[in-house]
């Protein structure tokens, strides 16, 4: 998944009203931020994953007939994630051909469960960046950054290597998402990191 | 007749808004004013100049969210290169300004370090979309001028150019947080919400734009590459 992008959710669905329902479910997840396309028939699907960057499909298996999940998969360059919509239970083997599935009747936090296993395997580990405070060393760093050192400065003034100061900003951008000096500066501000005066305005 | 396209030549234009409002901003970058009455998209299009596969075609992304295998064959790149051209005039001549305006004035009873900032960011983000958009015209535009008048010139790259829009968005998506999680309490609270709201709109405009150029014009650049090397290897 890109960095701070919406995840790009196509909906392959026939009926209009499981489509838009499961569309309407699928962007209000909580804790996800998504958008979704909604497309009914196959040779729509081809044409969506080629012009778009969508990198989930949620699909009925039954969309265009027969739906089959590896003749998709050879079909599209890049990799996509395909899940299946259970309206009825589904037998063991057709399950195993998808990468998972979300039920009609579930609700939203465990829909949201199934689809954030299926993207954060790259990313860190059950992490929320929302809850994660910052370390103490972490502050120390932005209210360095804030009085305008440079990157090699800090890692002088607290004697740590370079790589290490900037794994530490990584993770004051990921925590925080701010990436700017300037986000930084009113971050350290209303926070009481610094005093007015130790600013480079 | 059933396409398999949302809207097609022979609907109502008031349909298409009636529909959905935001196709008004579509509307009014090709250049086409209101006050067409009862006549169809192909009509008014035809009266006013304007090439309808591509009108069409930028209505049926907006609406879709995806394009068809078959749309590059169609556009006319030039027809497209201009309603993005008015794009850009939209957003740095009118849209970014008026959202300053607003920022500006809700945030002015606030301590003034706050406010300096936040508005030191913004216009830091304003920057950096003019340098993005300036960019865009005299590279990618000129390029796509010089193949349509068989001119040789080499070709930019295109792939520098869709990380461009990923950093565009994540900033605006900042100043957003921003505003929400630091921004000062005393400020206006309707002043600064007419402008907070504005800047949703302005983040969903853009990305729409930033879609439309790397999914209806690259494309139709490829296009236009294509025929250039047929015609010079027909002579």
């Amino acid at each position: 998944m890109r960095h701070d992008e919406k995840l790009h959710i196509i909906v392959a669905e026939t009926s209009p009203v499981i489509s838009a329902g499961l569309s309407f479910c699928l962007r209000r997840l909580p804790g996800l931020q998504s958008q979704t396309i909604e497309v009914h028939s196959y040779p729509d699907l081809i044409d969506c994953l080629k012009s778009t960057r969508s990198d989930i499909v949620v699909v009925n298996p039954t969309f265009g007939g027969a739906f089959a999940p590896q003749q998709l998969r050879q079909e599209i360059e890049h990799e996509i994630k395909i899940i299946a919509i259970e309206i009825s239970p589904l037998d063991r083997q057709t399950r195993s051909l998808y990468d998972g599935s979300v039920s009609v009747v579930e609700d939203l936090p465990s829909m949201a469960d199934t689809i954030r296993k299926l993207t954060s395997s790259d990313t860190d580990t059950d992490s929320d960046p929302d809850r994660e405070p910052l370390s103490s060393r972490e502050k120390e760093i932005i209210t360095l950054v804030v009085k305008g050192m440079t990157n090699k400065e800090i890692a002088d003034r607290l004697f740590l290597s370079i790589h290490t100061v900037m794994t530490h900003r990584r993770n004051i951008a990921r925590k925080l998402e701010i990436h700017s000096a300037t986000g930084l500066t009113i971050y350290a501000i209303v926070n009481h990191l610094v005093d007015l005066q130790e600013i480079k305005m | 007749m059933e396409s398999k396209y949302h809207y097609s030549p022979h609907e109502k234009m008031a349909t298409l808004i009636a529909d959905n409002y935001r196709l008004i901003q579509v509307m009014t970058r090709f250049g086409i004013n209101v006050g067409f009455g009862d006549k169809t998209v192909s009509e008014v299009c035809r009266q006013q100049g304007v090439d309808c596969d591509t009108f069409l075609s930028v209505v049926n992304f907006t609406i879709d969210g995806y394009t068809h295998a078959d749309t590059a064959g169609r556009i006319s790149a030039q027809a497209l290169m201009q309603y993005l051209k008015q794009s850009h005039a939209y957003f740095l001549g009118y849209l970014l300004p008026s959202i300053r305006r607003k920022l500006a004035d809700g945030i002015s009873s606030a301590p003034s370090e706050i406010s300096f900032l936040i508005m030191r960011f913004f216009d830091e983000y304003e920057t950096q979309v003019r340098t993005h958009m300036d960019f865009e015209e005299r590279t990618i535009f000129a390029y796509v001028e010089s193949l349509l008048n068989a001119d040789t010139s080499s070709a930019p790259d295109l792939h520098t150019y869709s990380d461009h829009h990923e950093e565009v968005s994540s900033r605006l998506h900042e100043l957003k947080s921003i505003i929400i999680k630091y921004g000062p309490a005393k400020a206006d609270a309707n002043l600064l919400n007419d402008a907070l709201y504005d800047i949703y709109r302005c983040e969903e405009e853009l990305s729409d734009h930033c879609h439309i150029e790397d999914e209806l014009l690259i494309p139709a650049i490829s296009m236009l590459e294509k025929a250039k090397k047929n015609t010079s290897h027909e002579q």
